[in-house]
């Protein structure tokens, strides 16, 4: 950072020469190193403004400086602030501006105070460079202080805005300054506000169409993912630059750039690009507030550079506050008039209070001319006290002042689906009564954005895979993502712990709520023990875009299995080791087994490319089942539609085996171990019924050995499930009495004699999905019947190779065809018996 | 009153001056027809619970009256109003959204319903198929039971959101969007909805 900010410092138009670079070189890698220790120390930031701490760096540095050299050496250059510092920070901010809200933040255009003091036409231009709110010094503290995002967008949107009007004002005042009052005419005046107009509308449509320029840009980038950060950062830059070439609002300009593309651009780039353009924005901006502040603090300390008079300091001091809140109240007052939510009186105290001054007000300050501004040091001085009064004393109180009026601080969590559900809902309905109404208001207008947007500027700007999805699709996809990711955390806690269930709550810190899905997968689920190697290691998928996220998880998720290995190792204790060698060699083989699948899937999957319905879908329930998050107790219930099985099941990541829903034969509850398929309340014995063997995929499933992945069923496709049961199938009818050859392990036999169990009733298939519970009768003795079932199963799978899988459309076919009875009934689970109390765990691999 | 007699004129126009409103009506408005919900905004106006009596049903055509009631809903707090009115009519104003939602007024939606409306509300993006949807929504129900109920026992079933249960899922949502005006009727149009709706019947 260090070597950055020296050469950050090289467009400074003075005669500085190498020499120059290397002494600035080490006082700031020194300061930056600082920088970071003070930003580490979370106690002392927590209570002091970082800003606060900047400046005084800069004092002491100032200090250090002037002492040696006995001349101020380091000036903030109004060059270098407006090439490079501000547009970094600005571009952040805007950027990451939650777009939903920028209207209100626009709504609330205009200056808040305007002359300090008039008069003369020099104090005219003062008093406009120093009524500017300064954005750089607002988003360092209110981005500390947590305000919540609607004072926040108040506060910067003005401040925005104030950039523009201060510039503009500081031009024309010097432009009169320059003629003398005695020449100005009252044309000038209206000049100097068209020119406002012009500047500030300028700004924001050269940003526009920057924005329109880069989304366009990036919706080809999809085969060189690395320039995807660059072009994000150049044409933000250079909506900048061309704003200023103008004369516009560069600062507008840019800020309308970031909220008008961000949509988009975000859609087309991938994952990486997008940590990394967050990542490189948040960096920069960051050094740039770091590099104003220091600068700040240095200028300060030289005496050469200003006069100190008491009357103007702390008549601008007073004219500034009381001018401020009386801006705020009466503006707010206007406002209130048209909000749905009027601005509280707290609010309106935080606004006046956060009128913060900053490194704009100085820098323009120091560019005067000396010449012309005679009172140009009086000034200078004046606007370091107020820039030093502002940041420090306010900076300091403001988060005091805002904890004590108990502003509504601003929350991380991020929205359940049920609320962006219920949000959207919302906007429709606004939208459709003010339709009905005839009126033409807010929703009116957004409904007809959002239809234009979606018609037009999406199939412009956007990718052709990416604009077809909702956002309420892209809500769900970013909660399960969460959700899964939060497991994977939860999953190192518990290796290190070494419990079984309940890692440590500490490690979910951000999503305080949402949570209660997440909660109960920890709770119980968190045996993610997927077997996703099946899936990392395809090699099909890299091409694919669209599994990108797919392969984000199965990256992820792959961990977990091995750590949940050794508590899960903790249920099978009571096995014998005979036993457990057995489902050891099983799990081997059909590991194996599900390789060769997976391959062949994958080459299938390849070739499909043309059928893009169906390799949609084929994405769609890797996602699901990857995804899904569930709820513990209530995901058998919830099950509800024969269409989709494979949804509800997927139930995620618990990856309980959902499979096993499908299939009629009994799992009960009562079995050891913790197979979650044991759940599933199955209607038939364990070998094929006659009826059952019609339907290949039915019979298949009940020979789901025990610790074959149920979850592998779960990650591939539904096909190739449907595919692989039959191979089970296959393999069970083997194993099955008809089929003498095989050696027979004698427990095999001993089912056998067992296992000709009375089908239970079929409830009748409901019309409807509703949740229902139909009473379980012969679950118990079934369930000693399946355990004892399951326990041979572990010798079946080795006997035989699986067939290779069906053509997909079969597989797809059979999936529809599936009993809708079963289906039914598995909806219905068992719970697991008090006995068993693992039953509910997870799937051992 | 402007608004009132706004509103009729509205009312009028929509119903081609005859005393009632038919669901045809609200199909010819244009504005509407690219709405995903509309189907269910237009049933809203023809549910007797959105009456304000106890009734039940739904009725064929509404007149002036009824058309009013309904979109009393719809009109932003007052600002001289107790802290218990404003959250009466907060509560007058979800179950508007939620009996939107509980389509055969049994008093929950259901997953089949909750579906319906996930579908519905996803229904304008081609792209995206039904079973996405029903996806969606039962992991949104999932989150409704594992929010209100907690820990459920293992053969408890989940009937549906409850009125109780989906002001709870949406609390934070209420507070987010600042909106205890679930619609507001303002902005630039001088026809907002101020009065109070008695005054509204009377007229």
């Amino acid at each position: 950072p260090g070597r950055q900010s020296g050469s950050l410092r090289a467009p400074n138009p003075g005669k500085q020469t190498l020499l120059w670079l290397v002494e600035v070189v080490k006082p700031f890698s020194l300061l930056l190193f600082l920088f970071l220790v003070f930003h580490f120390s979370q106690r002392f930031t927590t209570v002091v403004p970082e800003s606060c701490v900047l400046i005084i760096l800069g004092l002491v540095l100032g200090g250090i400086v002037l002492i040696a050299n006995k001349k101020q050496l380091y000036q903030l250059d109004p060059g270098l602030f407006f090439l490079f510092l501000l547009p970094t920070i600005v571009g952040d901010a805007g950027y990451f501006m939650p777009a939903r809200f920028c209207l209100y933040g626009a709504k609330m255009a205009g200056v808040i105070d305007d002359n300090v003091e008039a008069g003369l036409m020099e104090f005219l231009l003062f008093g406009a460079l120093i009524s500017a709110v300064d954005p750089v010094a607002v988003l360092a503290v209110f981005e500390e202080v947590h305000v919540n995002e609607m004072l926040f967008i108040i506060v910067f949107g003005e401040s925005l805005l104030n950039d523009a009007v201060t510039v503009v004002l500081y031009k024309v005042y010097i432009s009169f300054v320059e003629v003398g009052p005695g020449n100005v005419l009252t044309a000038d005046y209206f000049k100097g506000v068209a020119s406002f107009l012009i500047v500030s509308i300028g700004g924001t449509l050269v940003g526009l169409i920057f924005a329109v320029i880069l989304a366009f840009i990036t919706r080809f980038t999809k085969k060189v993912r690395i320039i995807e950060p660059l072009f994000v950062f150049l044409l933000v830059y250079l909506a900048y630059l061309t704003a200023e070439l103008f004369s516009l609002s560069a600062i507008l300009s840019m800020t309308f750039c970031g909220i008008g593309c961000n949509k988009y651009v975000e859609a087309n780039i991938s994952q990486k690009s997008r940590t990394t353009v967050k990542y490189t924005m948040k960096t920069l901006a960051s050094i740039a507030e770091t590099i104003i502040f220091i600068f700040l603090g240095i200028s300060a300390v030289d005496k050469s550079k200003w006069a100190w008079d008491t009357g103007l300091v702390s008549c601008t001091l007073i004219f500034i506050f009381v001018f401020r809140a009386m801006g705020v109240v009466g503006q707010t007052w206007i406002l209130n008039k048209f909000r749905l939510i009027p601005l509280e009186k707290i609010d309106q105290v935080v606004m006046s209070y956060g009128g913060l001054r900053g490194a704009v007000a100085f820098a323009l300050v120091v560019l005067l001319d000396g010449e012309q501004v005679k009172a140009k040091d009086y000034f200078v001085a004046t606007t370091i006290v107020v820039v030093f009064f502002t940041v420090m004393f306010q900076g300091l109180t403001i988060k005091p002042l805002v904890k004590w009026l108990k502003v509504p601080r601003s929350t991380n969590r991020k929205p359940t689906i049920n609320e962006e559900i219920h949000e959207r809902a919302f906007d429709h309905i606004l939208a459709a009564v003010e339709d009905i109404a005839g009126l033409s208001g807010y929703h009116h207008w957004r409904d007809k954005w959002e239809q234009f947007d979606k018609n037009y500027l999406s199939k412009l700007l956007m990718r052709k895979s990416v604009y077809c999805k909702s956002e309420l699709w892209e809500a769900y996809q970013k909660i399960n993502i969460r959700d899964a990711i939060s497991v994977i955390d939860q999953g190192g806690n518990i290796l290190t712990s070494a419990r079984l269930s309940l890692p440590s709550m500490a490690s979910r810190t951000s999503f305080p709520e949402v949570t209660n899905v997440t909660n109960y997968l920890r709770e119980n689920g968190s045996g993610v023990c997927l077997d996703l190697q099946v899936i990392d290691t395809n090699p099909g998928a890299k091409v694919e875009e669209e599994t990108e996220t797919h392969h984000f998880l199965a990256g992820n998720l792959y961990k977990p299995r091995r750590r949940y290995q050794s508590p899960y190792s903790r249920h099978f204790m009571t096995l014998g080791d005979q036993e457990r060698q057995d489902r050891e060699v099983f799990q081997r083989n059909m590991r194996n087994r599900l390789e060769s699948f997976k391959s062949t899937h994958y080459k299938r999957h390849k070739k499909d490319r043309s059928q893009k319905k169906a390799r949609s879908h084929h994405r769609l329930s890797h996602l699901r089942l990857l995804l899904t998050p569930r709820v513990k107790p209530t995901k058998s219930q919830l099950k509800g539609e024969l269409s989709e099985p494979e949804k509800d099941e997927d139930v995620g990541i618990t990856f309980v085996a959902r499979k096993a829903a499908e299939t009629p034969k009994e799992r009960p509850k009562s079995v050891p171990a913790a197979l979650e398929v044991c759940q599933s309340p199955s209607v038939a014995p364990p070998s094929p019924t006659c009826g059952e063997k019609n339907l290949p995929w039915k019979e298949g499933i009940g020979a789901l050995p025990p610790c074959v992945s149920v979850e592998a069923t779960k990650i591939i496709p539904i096909d190739l499930q449907q595919a692989w049961n039959q191979s089970i199938s296959s393999l069970e009818s083997l194993a099955s009495p008809p089929v003498p050859q095989e050696p027979q392990h004698p427990r095999v036999s001993a089912l056998h004699r067992l296992s000709v169990p009375p089908r239970p009733p079929v409830p009748p298939p409901p019309s409807r999905a509703k949740f229902q519970f139909p009473a379980w009768k012969d679950e118990e003795e079934e369930g000693t019947l399946s355990q004892q079932h399951r326990e041979m199963q572990p010798l079946m799978p080795s006997l035989r190779p699986p067939p290779p899988p069906p053509p997909p459309s079969s597989a797809q076919s059979s999936g529809k065809r599936r009993n809708p009875c079963v289906y039914l009934r598995s909806l219905v689970t068992t719970p697991p018996s008090g006995s068993m109390p693992h039953s509910r765990g997870p799937t051992q691999l | 009153m402007d608004q009132i007699r706004n509103l009729h004129k509205r009312f009028k126009h929509l119903s081609h001056d005859e005393e009632t409103l038919r669901k045809e009506d609200f199909d010819e408005i244009s504005d509407l027809t690219p709405n995903p919900i509309r189907s269910q905004i237009i049933d809203a106006f023809f549910d007797k619970r959105n009456f304000g009596g106890n009734e039940v049903g739904r009725v064929q055509e509404i007149g002036f009256r009824e058309f009013l009631t309904v979109m009393s809903h719809f009109r932003p707090l007052r600002q001289n109003l107790t802290e218990e009115g404003i959250e009466r009519i907060r509560r007058e104003k979800l179950r508007f959204l939620f009996n939107m939602h509980d389509k055969d007024s049994d008093g929950t939606i259901t997953l089949d319903e909750y579906r319906s409306v996930v579908e519905e509300l996803l229904s304008s993006s081609a792209a995206i198929e039904i079973e996405t949807a029903t996806a969606i929504a039962d992991a949104a129900m999932l989150e409704v039971a594992s929010v209100t109920v907690g820990e459920m026992a293992p053969g408890q079933v989940y009937e549906g959101i409850t009125f109780e249960h989906f002001l709870e899922v949406i609390k934070a949502l209420i507070l987010k969007l600042h909106t205890l005006n679930i619609v507001s009727v303002t902005g630039s149009s001088t026809t907002t909805l101020h009065e109070p709706s008695t005054l509204m019947l009377h007229s």
